[in-house]
């Protein structure tokens, strides 16, 4: 087996970050772990799996749950641990994998073959694109979208040690509504290939 | 009111926020807020050094009362409570090596397999077992440990395990309720005010016994349905773990067996012996250390120094709101309120306390509300002992009606959401709220009956 890579996306919602990590994971061969992992969680633990789709990348509420030195008793927080606990375990195993959201860059911080990418979007083709995808009013897209926003931002910043999105602590910050969800990809997949090689 | 009591009002609403925030660790916030109060409100407010060093109180550990004067005069209530701290720090050693031994594991599946593992009489002996080591044990270790085997028992026996959990964690809050070294508010209460653990267990002891049989009652009418489904189930009984498995040195499991039972005998006898809880706390942490050989740096290092830091910053942030009077105008607006009459204070401080508890850490407001009842006593003419049990009920029954109320209830329902049975606020409060609320109208019953 060569050396191990774990390609982390963070991606703000209707940026077609999830697409992006799709055709990325296809060209590379890659195992892509996303919202699909929930189900192998939810077997592993046999938790229903509605609690965990219920609070995926859900930050904690601060009022509503406590922390005594590892517990929390929030429930949001205890699905992102066996989150990161989960994924943790898949690269122990070895094998290269795109990982999207879940604070990837920030889990596997320390793994000498991370690439974390952030994928961003102009405001305007983020809210087209949601009206589309889900058949909504521009009005109801721009709430989902600030409201999906505002959720991983809560998430993420609970969980890492630097903010969501922030350019300095990822490898590549790239705008897709440039040049759409392929091209893009195509570009990245580049970038990717030629840190492999290094 | 001055500058100081402002500054040192400012302080504790910071640090009580901070505190509930969770974004910094909790003893980084009572510490820094304690250098604060020691700066802003010694130093600038009150510009007294006498403050800082009665603040402080180390002299009092260099004097022999505080070692050997149980049940007769309580530590100075000013400032940082070493007998406190001294006492949690050496009961954290004896458990560690209990935990180090097995003998947890062992207690809870031997329990089991005496009652044949049929869920009922589980459901009721886990209770009270609860109960019962929560009177010695921190109720953080006894629902961690309780709370994992009832998640592995649930799943060979097929039960849902959390009504058990809920109840465990019920019975383990009430169980610290009844003892001196039960509950830290208990701890504190009993330090400062000098009472002994004969005393607890004689007054809020008999609150929680009648207590615990009206919430095995409780638990079990209201989650009966769930545990006589899975009772019915065939279940293969060879298949369940040997509780011999769960010792994993016999050597160290006599000998951690042998130190809890001293350690109780002395808690039990500390009236009559004098010695104080800090001296018990002093030298079962020394014999586990002798007796751990070369495990002593393991268990030196699973001391949990965070809290024991996290009091000294509380007592010291307390302690600027003591020296600076706001307490005793805490203490006078609830005597104006009560208008002398004993009934209504001891009302208010017990749901004040209780509703204060379910939401809030119960250590802070415990230390903060001692020197309000003294003063309360003092001026009202209402008995310090009355006003000590009404507080001590108050804050360890409150705890329970939120899964955010005190320590085990965070570390029971984290352990059962881990293990995939997540319990949301709702599935908690429906189960536990009305357990509260008639545990504390059973406490007011009893004290208006018994010294009112």
């Amino acid at each position: 087996m060569g050396k191990q890579f774990i390609i982390a996306i963070g991606r703000e919602y209707g940026s077609g970050g999830h697409e992006i990590a799709e055709m990325i994971a296809k060209d590379l061969g890659f195992e892509l772990y996303d919202r699909a992992i929930l189900d192998g969680i939810a077997d592993e633990k046999n938790i229903k799996i509605e609690y965990l789709e219920k609070y995926d990348e859900k930050p904690r509420n601060l009022i509503l749950s406590r922390r005594i030195g590892s517990f929390s008793n929030s429930i949001e927080e205890v699905m992102a641990e066996l989150q990161f606990d989960y994924l943790k375990e898949k690269a122990k195993s070895g094998e290269s994998f795109v990982v999207v959201g879940r604070c990837g860059e920030s889990v596997f911080r320390q793994h000498e073959g991370l690439i974390s990418l952030f994928i961003t979007g102009d405001y305007e083709s983020k809210v087209q694109r949601i009206m589309k995808k889900y058949k909504l009013s521009q009005k109801e897209a721009a709430i989902k979208i600030a409201r999906h926003d505002r959720s991983r931002k809560k998430y993420h910043n609970y969980h890492s040690d630097f903010k969501w999105g922030d350019s300095r602590h990822y490898d590549i910050c790239v705008n897709s509504s440039k040049l759409g969800e392929v091209e893009t990809s195509k570009i990245l997949v580049e970038y990717i290939r030629k840190r492999m090689e290094e | 009111m001055t500058l100081a009591q402002i500054l040192a009002l400012i302080i504790f609403v910071a640090m009580f926020v901070l505190v509930v925030m969770d974004k910094i660790e909790r003893h980084i916030v009572t510490l820094v807020c304690g250098v604060l109060t020691f700066v802003f409100v010694f130093g600038l407010g009150l510009h007294s050094m006498e403050a800082v060093i009665e603040t402080l109180n180390v002299k009092g550990i260099f004097t022999l009362e505080f070692w050997y004067s149980a049940g007769e005069s309580g530590e100075s209530t000013s400032g940082i409570n070493w007998a406190t701290i001294i006492f949690l720090a050496g009961m954290m050693i004896m458990v560690e090596g209990m935990a180090k031994a097995g003998f947890f594991r062992w207690l809870c599946m031997k329990l089991a397999k005496m009652v044949n593992y049929k869920t009922i009489p589980l459901f009721i002996t886990f209770m009270i077992m609860s109960a019962i080591l929560s009177m010695f044990i921190d109720s953080i270790t006894v629902i961690l440990f309780l709370a994992a085997v009832t998640v592995e028992l649930a799943r060979l026996l097929r039960f849902d395990p959390v009504p058990m959990i809920l109840a465990e964690i019920f019975c383990a809050n009430l169980g610290g309720s009844a003892t001196m070294c039960g509950d830290p508010p208990n701890i504190i209460i009993g330090t400062s005010l000098g009472y002994s653990f004969a005393d607890f267990l004689t007054n809020t002891g008999l609150i929680a016994g009648f207590g615990l049989v009206i919430s095995v009652v409780y638990f079990y009418v209201v989650c009966r349905k769930d545990l006589k489904l899975a009772s019915n189930q065939d279940i293969d009984l060879s298949s369940m773990p040997a509780p011999k498995e769960a010792i994993t040195n016999m050597k160290d499991f006599v000998v951690s067996s042998v130190i809890f039972m001293l350690a109780v005998v002395l808690l039990v006898t500390h009236s009559m012996t004098h010695l104080s809880v800090a001296f018990i706390g002093t030298f079962i942490a020394i014999i586990t250390l002798l007796a751990a050989g070369k495990d002593i740096v393991y268990l030196l290092k699973k001391v949990d120094y965070k809290t024991l830091l996290f009091f000294v910053g509380l007592f010291m942030v307390v302690g600027g709101l003591e020296q600076t009077g706001v307490l005793e105008i805490i203490a006078e607006f609830i005597g104006r309120v009560s208008g002398g009459n004993v009934f209504l204070m001891v009302s208010i401080i017990l749901w004040v306390s209780a509703i204060a508890s379910a939401f809030v850490d119960n250590i802070p407001f415990a230390a903060t509300m001692i020197p309000v009842i003294q003063s309360l006593a003092a001026t009202s003419g209402v008995s310090l002992d009355t006003l000590a049990w009404t507080l001590s009920m108050g804050t360890d029954i409150g705890g329970s009606a939120t899964p955010i109320g005190a320590s085990a209830n965070v570390v029971g329902t984290s352990v059962a959401a881990k293990n995939g049975h997540p319990i949301t606020w709702g599935r908690y409060c429906k189960i536990m709220a009305p357990a509260t609320i008639m545990i504390v109208a059973l406490s007011m019953i009893m004290i208006f009956v018994r010294y009112c």
